[in-house]
């Protein structure tokens, strides 16, 4: 289980957030919610280690117990956009996280390789990202932070890119990739009905500073949500959300 | 139609337009030859143009190749010591501003009619664009690939060689090919203020002599070497680029 105390983040004499506390626990898919500048995406820069210099924070983070310091293996992050670097293939791209680890690059592709077929991407291995779509340079982006074999993967807003269809496409994909190689999540999102879709649990945030004003959990299983099911917790989300947006 | 073919047709009226000129006018070949005694010149001359040509390019090349390796080792020590670049910046902006009518001539003084001042003015004159479009190029580094990185434990070094580095190619490319440009001229031109042998003494020599024939095929062999030396870079930039930007070349 991985856990936030006591967390405080200030830009500048703004405070971001003040005194959040947070667990995760592992296999499971936490939404956090909330409206623009409430912090959740401070709370993932700052959970992946790469919160800004202008960005004060004080908390603790405590991985089954033990207090970590990030960047930390176990904590694996996924930028807004792929962020996949143009000038080197899928696979290389796929690696990247393997070689940073320490592992050389051959000793990297060979752990790779024989995912591409799992995540749609077989025959795509010596491309470079231009020559694929959003949506299969986003399966990309999962591999290579899949791969990584950390124990929480953390997404930022990771669909926001594309177009509704491919959307829902790629939603449904994640969870069924999930699934096979269960992990725990932390999905920071604006869309109410990925949240919904795909979240075990959904935090709900106030505006800033931000402050947890809602933890709900989901009841039916993942990849059974029909929009029956749907839509109660998603009326619901509104109106929290609506409360709290001025 | 080729992209090169504009350009030919617009250099080929000039020089019918020059050539014509000439005759017509009757313009004595002292003041201004015609493009086709420029041409008798440069054939007949060819050995010797040749040589110092070949002495030029040798001078240029050796100059360049040091002033990138300069300009690049200045770039990493400039953006990863941040003081370094607060303190050094100044004194490179201040160092472009020197005319080189001035210090070409203080070089040979100091240094001899050796190949040193000649590669120490090619430096100083091709390596601060380098330097500012490696600067200018690292700056561009998307945040989200140094925060990727950064997110995977990457440090500094390692965010540089992966990230910072081929961000800054197609700045750094820009930067290459406006200093070869820059980097016979300035080799010419340290060669005209003290040499024994190269174009810039050449050309010297033949004005010295009235032969404004001879001085126009100078130039015409030095514009040809550098479109050698802009087109050894652009194969260069042809082998070695990647994803999107090879097939831009394609």
């Amino acid at each position: 289980m991985l856990e936030i105390r006591n967390l405080c983040i200030r830009a500048g004499k703004r405070t971001l957030l003040s005194g959040l506390n947070l667990g995760l626990q592992d296999n499971r898919i936490t939404a956090v919610i909330g409206p623009s500048g409430c912090g959740k995406t401070s709370i993932l820069r700052w959970l992946a280690g790469i919160a800004p210099p202008s960005m004060h924070s004080d908390g603790e983070l405590l991985l089954d117990g033990d207090a970590i310091a990030t960047p930390h293996p176990a904590l694996c992050y996924q930028p807004q956009n792929d962020a996949l670097f143009p000038w080197l293939t899928i696979i290389q791209n796929a690696s990247l996280g393997l070689e940073i680890s320490g592992k050389s690059r051959r000793e990297a592709k060979t752990l790779v390789a024989p995912l591409f077929q799992s995540f749609g991407l077989q025959g795509c291995e010596n491309m470079f990202p231009s020559q694929l779509s959003g949506g299969m340079r986003q399966r990309a982006a999962f591999l290579r932070t899949v791969v990584q074999d950390g124990r929480f993967i953390l997404l930022d807003e990771p669909f926001s890119a594309l177009d509704a269809v491919t959307r829902l496409r790629m939603q449904k994909w994640l969870l069924a990739r999930l699934q096979d190689r269960p992990r725990g999540v932390l999905l920071i999102t604006h869309d109410l009905n990925e949240a919904a879709y795909m979240a075990d649990r959904i935090i709900v945030m106030s505006s800033s500073p931000g402050r947890i004003i809602a933890d709900l959990p989901v009841d039916h299983m993942r990849g059974q949500r029909g929009e029956t099911a749907l839509a109660p917790m998603r009326d619901k989300l509104k109106s929290l959300l609506l409360e709290e947006t001025p | 139609m080729p992209r090169i073919l504009p350009t030919m047709i617009l250099a080929a009226l000039l020089l019918v337009g020059w050539e014509a000129y000439c005759r017509l006018a009757e313009v004595s070949p002292l003041i201004l030859p015609a493009p086709s005694g420029v041409l008798r010149a440069l054939a007949q001359n060819r050995a010797e143009i040749g040589m110092h040509a070949g002495v030029t390019l040798g001078v240029a090349t050796l100059g360049f190749s040091l002033s990138i390796c300069f300009a690049f080792a200045t770039s990493v020590l400039l953006h990863f010591v941040g003081w370094a670049e607060r303190g050094l910046m100044p004194l490179f902006v201040a160092s472009q501003t020197i005319p080189l009518v001035a210090l070409a001539p203080l070089m040979i003084l100091w240094f001899g009619f050796g190949l040193l001042p000649k590669v120490l003015l090619v430096i100083l004159v091709t390596f601060f664009p380098m330097l500012l479009s490696l600067l200018s190029g690292y700056r561009q580094t998307p945040a989200a690939f140094r925060e990727l990185l950064g997110s995977m434990g990457a440090n500094r070094m390692e965010i540089f060689r992966r990230a910072a580095l081929p961000s800054a190619r197609p700045a750094f490319l820009a930067g290459l090919r406006i200093s070869a440009t820059y980097a016979i001229v300035a080799t010419i031109f340290a060669e005209y203020a003290g040499a024994r042998r190269g174009l810039g003494i050449y050309i010297l020599s033949a004005k010295n002599n009235f032969r404004a024939d001879l001085v126009l095929a100078a130039v015409v062999v030095s514009a040809c070497l550098t479109l050698t030396l802009l087109g050894a870079l652009r194969l260069i930039d042809r082998w070695t680029a990647k994803g999107p930007e090879a097939r831009n070349h394609a």
